[in-house]
């Protein structure tokens, strides 16, 4: 204790040089840990904000959901004895038609609502008026609120009518905000909202459509939740309902801010390694000017403990304020933005402390400060008191001993569990820490091999020979520039590379392999006549059709299917109900990878085609069973072959196909696809919606269209994140270049004294900024296209292609930062007067 | 007896009685590593130093007068022979003991100072005393910057020193744990005549009222002179050992 009183006497005698030699290892601590803080605070208020307006967003305490049928009279009555309320709504994929001008149309999500909705919170239109006024009946014609910009798609105005299936609607008013309508993120079709009233009149509810029935209850005070819900379930254990809760209010957002903090918290991960790379050259930097004090220290009788203590709680208190100043940072930028935006924002973010996050940033902090720390003075340990007695400053040893890199072993394990159990996905943190060692070793590699290659090379030109002799010298700045800059520059290529795949299938490739148009809700009686409709119209091929009915995999080989039992790429499939199929011969292009079809007069006990990707991830194979629950009914089926689907081409399919003799007797509909030529389009739309009130056409392009504009949106702002990793080991390459200034000076004296011009001084320089820039340009496309194709082609399972000129950017904007920051600091250096410097000498 | 730097003879050593020397050098030798082959530093030197002597070790640059002192100093490991100091023997002691030994017995002065530039001048005089668990450094340390002179400049940094009053801090440092032996590098190297010899004036008087045992080297020849015995040095050998220095200047 006494040792360590005086190291501390002695380390705060240290800090009297100020912080201005520490501005590099600050600004690197403080950006990395407010990374983590940023992501973590973020995503803690936006799902505090999903908790505090659980009740508004679900619609009551308990929502329950049946697909394809209302409740049973028995079942609503339960309903109504166990609750304090009940409100019914019913929502549906549908089409609405213009009445006016040239009867423009589009697809809708309807919405029929009773006279107590909204059962929580509160639905606000304009104008202002009660929802059950506004869809009240009034001059024949039931009233509807719309989405504002189906007012835009159908080219009318408040006041207008609109005809919804055989029924036309009153448009009274638009929805500025629906209480339990969690904004989407890609338009499918805008909000009309009816009341249940007038639903019958539209002539929608058909045998087999996909129309959702909603019960959202408000529960008497104290009651239970969860054993409500199980009370209800062992009541009516065939009901085939989804119940959710208010800790289930929005599951759709939740899943898209897990996998965006993910992707964040990886943001962030790695500006904090970038950090630690900053910290230990700033670091080394601070203890080589140090190392005539230590020597002193050890002439006087210090030992290398207490010198290692020393530097250790000097370092620690400047790490405090770094990780202080990152956390507020951290907080505040994100609570001011998201503050700004609330409205904007599909939930409201609660703005609090969230201690969780905060602690976990600190820790960050904490361990990357001392584990980067570690390696520079673990070699300023050993610097001997014998330096006092020789003219020039020597350098650090090359390594620390062997137990300061045990325990910087141990700082990198710590950091890696804190990846590990900070992220939401540990499978992603597995990876994603795999990669991290990786890209670090491949980048160190490439210092290595550019010193070991510039050391072998001899070009005849005096000038080269000089710039190639500057980067393999001793304290080279070379190994310091690839690997922070290098870092930050390969998480920017791998996420514009993956962005730029993405964004290329959705707008060049599937508009040319997918089909125009999806129709939905085809009644077995129209097929006929919808088969004629489609053939006939010209510029219209390909045409597709299958039945379908709405379902659920309840059981897996006999054992309760629960989505948390599988991987989660494929707990789609488990998630709510999904569309079935069944068909008798088998459709051509289908790609069997185990097992056999059936034979197209197949009568025996049911069998299913089975999704082969679905099947890896539920561990079953041909000749396991899945059980599914169609209307309540639930179906034992054997898996007998296996298909392998590719999802993202949009092609038509479906992961459970059910051999024939199954689903006939269940009501279903038909759903089909049709490729069409532009012109063609709208032609083919309005023959088939005009035919047929209840049939809704999906246009294919509009969708892609949307998801392109979508994912326009956010590239911008994953390339801007992406971007403070550049920041990041832009900061990193500054204290490097600025390291070298000392040594660049002296060289340029000698330089002009020998007869260099400025000019000739000038080249070099930016000839050695140049090349460090080339090559970890280079090596940061290198890494980051490698990442990029691990996940578009493990993860995501596209073709990936290289996009050479984003690559080539990359590389610019290495050569950029190189030579600017470089030449930054360098170029007082060419103009300033040789005397003074040889006086001092 | 005249300075003879040629003979490879080892001179007749100044014994002085066994149970009242400092300093035991028993055929010690240095051998240093370098990329162009082994380079013998010093080459069987021998060397006995009494309580309270005063020692000038002289010799051309590159004779191993340094490295001689930096042996005395626990601060290079010979690579043959034995080394005692204040009856502790230096064979086999780690590099962290070996600083312990300093902190309670040695000081040593540098051409160049050394001080710690964030610390004021109490704070680098005390800080020997603090290394060694020395009670009331820093009463101690002002009584040391006293004797030098400096009691009226404690709070002031090395930067606000001048060079004189900076080798006047680090002999008040070299002094105040009352060291047995005392070891100067080129103490004066670095100041000019006047200040120079100031600081000589300090450290004999120091010699003088404390019977501190002085060892420095030195290549100025007034300074040399000004010791008891002055030790010649060239090519890693004592080439002669001359106590009648004083007596001849008496």
């Amino acid at each position: 204790m006494t040792n360590l009183s005086l190291a501390w006497r002695l380390s705060q005698r240290e800090m009297r040089g100020g912080i201005k030699g520490f501005r590099v290892f600050l600004a690197c601590l403080a950006l990395g840990v407010g990374a983590i803080a940023a992501v973590g605070w973020s995503s803690s208020a936006i799902i505090g904000g999903l908790r505090a307006d659980a009740k508004q967003l679900l619609g009551g305490d308990v929502e329950l959901r049946l697909v394809h049928r209302p409740t049973s009279a028995e079942e609503y009555a339960y309903l109504d004895q166990t609750s304090d309320a009940i409100s019914k709504a019913v929502g549906m994929r549908a089409m609405a038609v213009s009445t006016v001008g040239t009867k423009e149309r589009t697809l809708i999500q309807l919405k029929a609502v009773d006279n107590m909705y909204p059962l929580a919170g509160e639905l606000k239109m304009t104008p202002t008026a009660r929802v059950q006024d506004a869809l009240a009946m009034r001059d024949g014609h039931a009233g509807a609120l719309v989405d504002p910009n189906l007012l835009e798609k159908l080219e009318v105005e408040i006041g207008d009518l609109v005809r919804v299936g055989k029924a036309q609607f009153r448009i009274a008013g638009t929805i500025d905000k629906e209480p339990d309508r969690v904004t989407n993120m890609v338009n499918f079709g805008p909000r009309l909202m009816i009341a249940t009233d007038a639903l019958e009149a539209t002539g929608l509810i058909q045998p087999g459509s996909l129309i959702r029935h909603y019960y959202r209850l408000t529960l008497p005070a104290g009651t239970d939740t969860k054993a409500w819900r199980e009370d209800l379930t062992t009541a009516f254990p065939d009901a085939g309902w989804r119940i959710r809760g208010t800790d289930e209010a929005a599951p759709g957002v939740q899943r898209f801010i897990d996998r965006l903090t993910l992707f964040m918290s990886f943001v962030g991960y790695t500006v904090l390694l970038v950090g630690g790379v900053g910290i230990t050259r700033a670091v080394t930097a601070y203890l080589e000017s140090k190392t005539r004090t230590i020597a002193a220290l050890k002439c006087l009788g210090a030992d290398s403990q207490l010198i290692v203590s020393i530097y250790l709680l000097q370092l620690l208190c400047l790490a405090g304020i770094g990780i202080v100043v990152g956390i507020v940072g951290g907080i505040a930028l994100p609570a001011a933005l998201l503050g700004t935006f609330a409205d904007t924002l599909p939930v409201r973010p609660e703005i609090a402390l969230y201690p969780s996050a905060i602690i976990a940033a600190a820790a960050f902090g904490v361990v990357i400060a001392i584990t980067a720390a570690l390696w520079p003075i673990g070699r300023a340990r050993q610097v001997s008191p014998r330096d006092l007695f020789r003219a020039a400053a020597q350098p650090l040893a090359q390594r620390p001993p062997l137990f300061f890199l045990v325990w910087i072993g141990v700082g990198i394990a710590i950091l890696a569990a804190l990846v590990f159990f900070t992220a939401t996905d540990p499978r992603f943190a597995f990876w994603f820490i795999l990669g991290a060692l990786a890209t670090f070793g491949l980048l160190r590699l490439t210092g290595a091999a550019l010193i070991a290659v510039s050391r072998r090379l001899k070009p005849s030109n005096a000038l080269l020979r000089l710039v190639l002799a500057n980067v393999y010298r001793p304290g080279s700045a070379a190994p310091g520039v690839i690997l922070s800059l290098g870092l930050g520059l390969s998480v920017l290529v791998a996420v514009i590379q993956i962005e730029g795949n993405v964004s290329q299938q959705i707008s060049e490739r599937l508009p040319n392999e997918a089909p125009a148009y999806f129709f939905i809700d085809i009644q077995p009686h129209q097929v006929e006549e919808f088969d004629r409709i489609v053939n006939t119209t010209p510029g219209v091929s390909g045409l597709i059709r299958e039945p379908v009915v709405r379902g659920r995999i309840v059981e897996i080989n006999g054992v309760a299917a629960d989505p948390k039992n599988v991987p989660p790429e494929n707990q789609w499939a488990l998630r709510g109900d999904r569309a079935f199929s069944s068909t008798a011969a088998m459709k051509p292009n289908t790609e069997l990878v185990a097992g056999e079809w059936w034979p197209s007069d197949y009568a025996g006990p049911p069998l299913i085609s089975f999704d082969s990707k679905l099947a890896d991830g539920f561990g079953v194979g041909v000749g396991d069973s899945l059980t599914i629950n169609v209307l309540g009914r639930e179906i034992k089926a054997e898996i007998a072959s296996l298909r392998d689907i590719d999802w993202g081409s949009l092609r038509f399919d479906f992961a459970v196909v059910l051999s024939p003799g199954v689903l006939e007797g269940a009501p279903h509909t038909h759903i089909a696809a049709a490729n069409a030529t532009p012109d063609a389009e709208k032609v083919l739309e309005r023959a088939v919606t005009d035919a047929f009130d209840n049939v809704s056409a999906v246009q294919v392009r509009e969708a892609l269209q949307a998801a392109a504009k979508l994912l326009e949106g956010i590239s911008g702002a994953i390339r801007s994140v992406a971007g403070v990793t550049v920041i990041a080991g832009a900061i990193v390459l500054a204290g490097a270049l600025a390291a070298g200034q000392r040594r660049r000076t002296f060289d340029a004296v000698v330089f002009k004294v020998l007869g260099a011009t400025r000019r000739r001084i000038a080249a070099m320089f930016i000839l050695e900024y140049g090349v460090l820039g080339l090559i970890t340009g280079l090596a940061a496309v290198g890494v980051g296209t490698l990442a990029s194709w691990g996940v578009i082609t493990f993860l995501m399972r596209m073709d990936w292609v290289w996009l050479p000129i984003d690559a080539g950017m990359t590389v610019v904007l290495a050569l950029a930062a190189t030579i600017g920051f470089g030449l930054a600091g360098s170029w007082r250096i060419l103009g300033m007067k040789t005397a003074p410097y040889l006086r001092n000498d | 007896m005249p300075l003879d730097l040629y003979t490879h003879e080892k001179p007749e050593l100044n014994m002085t009685s066994a149970d009242s020397s400092l300093i035991q050098l028993n055929d010690v030798e240095l051998t240093l590593s370098s990329d162009a082959g082994p380079v013998e530093i010093l080459r069987g030197i021998d060397l006995t130093v009494g309580q309270g002597e005063t020692v000038g070790i002289v010799g051309p640059s590159g004779s191993g007068k340094t490295s001689l002192l930096m042996i005395l100093a626990g601060l290079e490991r010979a690579t043959k022979g034995s080394v005692r100091v204040a009856d502790i023997t230096f064979d086999g002691k780690s590099e962290d003991e070996l600083a312990k030994v300093r902190g309670n017995t040695i000081g040593i002065v540098f051409q160049d100072f050394h001080l710690i530039p964030n610390m004021t001048a109490l704070e680098n005089v005390a800080l020997p005393l603090e290394l060694s668990g020395g009670d009331d450094p820093f009463n101690r340390a002002e009584e040391a910057l006293t004797e030098v002179g400096l009691g009226h400049r404690i709070t002031h940094y090395p930067g606000q020193l001048s060079g004189g009053e900076q080798q006047r801090v680090a002999l008040a440092r070299a002094l105040a744990p009352r060291p047995a032996l005392i070891l100067a590098d080129e103490p004066t190297g670095n100041l000019d005549g006047e200040t120079g010899e100031k600081i000589m004036d300090l450290m004999f008087g120091i010699h003088d009222r404390n019977g501190t045992t002085l060892v420095l080297v030195t290549h100025e020849m007034r300074l040399a002179d000004k010791c008891g015995r002055r030790i010649s040095i060239a090519d890693g050998k004592i080439v002669a050992d001359d106590t009648s220095i004083v007596a001849a200047a008496d």
